[in-house]
């Protein structure tokens, strides 16, 4: 098992170095870092995704000596243990604080067969039902609706209801390239769509943080990082 | 997928018939109800006519008819589509011809009672004897999506939408257009009436690209809210039948225009008034000097 590095989707947004879960048999972070930069000539900004690990100031301190041999510079973790942030904060970087994750089961890898995909636009009236993960080519419209045991991910614009998780998989995201929906729901969370128009040319994502449906920019990487 | 019954008809054409004007059966609907179905289908049947196409006008809104008033002919009708099936009259007998455009034909609609017996296969049956001698066969739809919409979709290859800018007459052109392309009727085209380009100007109402947005279908047309269009209900007498200036009745005619094949450009509603006033001002600026 090596740190996973991923570099930056567009110039602006940091490279992002994700260590893996922890287990009985994993390695140091020292170690993964290495394996994980082997070969990687990327400089710049980078996000550390420390997941559930525990990160003293030293170790963080170390870390950015690691990375500047690669020309990376360490300028913010997110993760799931807030002692980690806490040290991380007190180095100067900026840090977010991943909630539901260490609750979250971590999501199954899906099967092809899980994936269900529609190609073109659903209508008003049309209700796509899918057991695992909805992939729409095309435009959700008013009226129309998706409902997934898994994800929603529609390449094209989200306006219609989409839900995902439906049998209460709370894990579950919706993903559009543009997201207005009317509604939206994951596992038993219902919330209206925003009302104010989309930022160009972002691709977006809602979950549920803390119970409440959030919508951010979709990550660069996919899957996300808690599977 | 086929239609048997046209496989002579239309074994000819290869792919979408945009171009030709031969036999051409057209579906005109809309989902929600008085987006201007019926108005439509009269003077694009008269449009149609006046440029040189034999055309056939076919009311399948059993239940509310009233193509036949639209066009002026209701006191000429004799017998119906409805004898017609029963095989109690020949389809030239039923058929209406326009005293002013005799390029143009009315397929009476039978009462209200057909609804219960009615099914697709009639429907196809109808259509394809209009379709035998008529360039253009235009079916007004009734609306909803129930059996008329059902049955009247069975008989068409292509179908022409009507909403007008407002968001639930939207939403039921959507869900229409959805049903017509499970059906494979193409192409399937947009008309949008009703359009009151102020109201557009200043975000009162959806604007041309909200609604082509969402439906996502060629626009053929844009008619403007115009009173003469009642007046010329009244009479039963469509506005393309006088030629009249109307800004409506002109839309129509060019819808005509473009379903023939013909490069019509559209124009901008919110700017045609803009465009106006700088032509006005050019006439103003002629004069003065
Ligand atoms: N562009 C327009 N400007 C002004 N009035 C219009 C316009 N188009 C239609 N109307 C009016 O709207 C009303 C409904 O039109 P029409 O009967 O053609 O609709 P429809 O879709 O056939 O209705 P139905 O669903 O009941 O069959 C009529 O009174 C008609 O005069
Ligand atoms: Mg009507």
């Amino acid at each position: 098992m090596a740190a996973d590095f991923v570099p930056a989707a567009r110039s602006g947004l940091p490279h992002q170095l994700m260590l893996p879960a922890q287990g009985p048999e994993t390695a140091p972070v020292p170690e993964q870092v290495n394996h994980g930069l082997e070969g990687v000539i990327g400089s710049g900004a980078l996000l550390l995704q420390s997941g559930d690990w525990l990160l003293t100031v030293t170790d963080l301190r170390a870390l950015e000596r690691q990375l500047a041999a690669h020309q990376l510079e360490l300028v913010g973790v997110e993760g799931v243990q807030p002692l980690t942030l806490v040290a991380a904060a007190a180095i100067g970087l900026t840090t977010r604080l991943h909630l539901n994750a260490a609750a979250e089961p971590t999501p199954k890898p899906l099967a092809s067969s899980d994936l269900v995909i529609q190609r073109g636009t659903l209508r008003s009236g049309d209700h796509l039902q899918v057991e695992g993960t909805a992939l729409v080519l095309g435009d959700v419209n008013p009226g129309a609706r998706v409902s997934a045991g898994g994800d929603v991910l529609v390449w094209g614009r989200l306006r219609g209801v989409a839900h995902a998780g439906c049998h209460g998989d709370s894990g579950a995201r919706i993903v559009a390239l543009q997201l207005r929906p009317l509604q939206l729901r994951i596992a038993e969370v219902i919330a209206r769509g925003p009302e104010d128009s989309p930022p160009p040319g972002f691709c977006e994502q809602a979950r549920l943080v803390d119970g409440l449906i959030r919508i951010d920019p979709a990550e660069p990487s996919w899957p996300p990082f808690s599977s | 997928m086929g239609w048997p019954e046209f496989g002579a008809i239309i074994s000819g054409m290869s792919g979408i018939p945009v171009t030709s004007a031969q036999n051409r059966t057209i579906l005109i609907c809309s989902g929600k109800g008085g987006v201007g179905k019926t108005t439509l289908t009269a003077n694009l049947g008269i449009a149609l006519a006046k440029q040189g196409a034999r055309t056939a006008v076919l009311d399948a809104d059993f239940g509310l008819r009233n193509l036949d008033l639209l066009l002026g002919l209701e006191n000429r009708i004799v017998y119906t589509a409805q004898e017609v099936l029963a095989g109690s009259c020949r389809l030239e007998q039923a058929l209406v011809k326009h005293k002013q455009e005799p390029n143009l034909s009315l397929l009476p609609a039978g009462n209200p009672r057909m609804l219960e017996w009615l099914t697709p296969d009639d429907m196809k049956k109808i259509v394809g004897l209009l379709a035998e001698q008529f360039d253009y066969v235009l079916i007004d739809c009734p609306a909803g999506i129930e059996d008329g919409f059902k049955n009247a979709a069975a008989a068409c290859r292509e179908a022409l939408v009507v909403t007008t800018p407002e968001v639930s007459a939207v939403r039921d052109a959507d869900r229409v257009i959805g049903l017509l392309q499970t059906r494979e009727i193409k192409p399937i085209q947009l008309v949008l009436n009703r359009v009151r380009p102020r109201m557009m100007a200043n975000q009162e109402m959806l604007s041309v690209s909200d609604v082509t947005d969402i439906l996502a279908l060629p626009l053929l047309g844009l008619v403007l809210e115009d009173d003469q269009v009642i007046v010329s209900t009244n009479r039963g007498e469509p506005l393309t039948l006088n030629g009249t200036r109307s800004p409506a009745g002109q839309a129509y005619t060019n819808v005509a225009r473009r379903l023939r094949g013909e490069e019509v450009p559209l124009t901008d509603p919110t700017k045609e008034g803009k465009s106006l006033r700088a032509k006005l001002g050019r006439l103003m600026h002629t004069k003065i000097f």
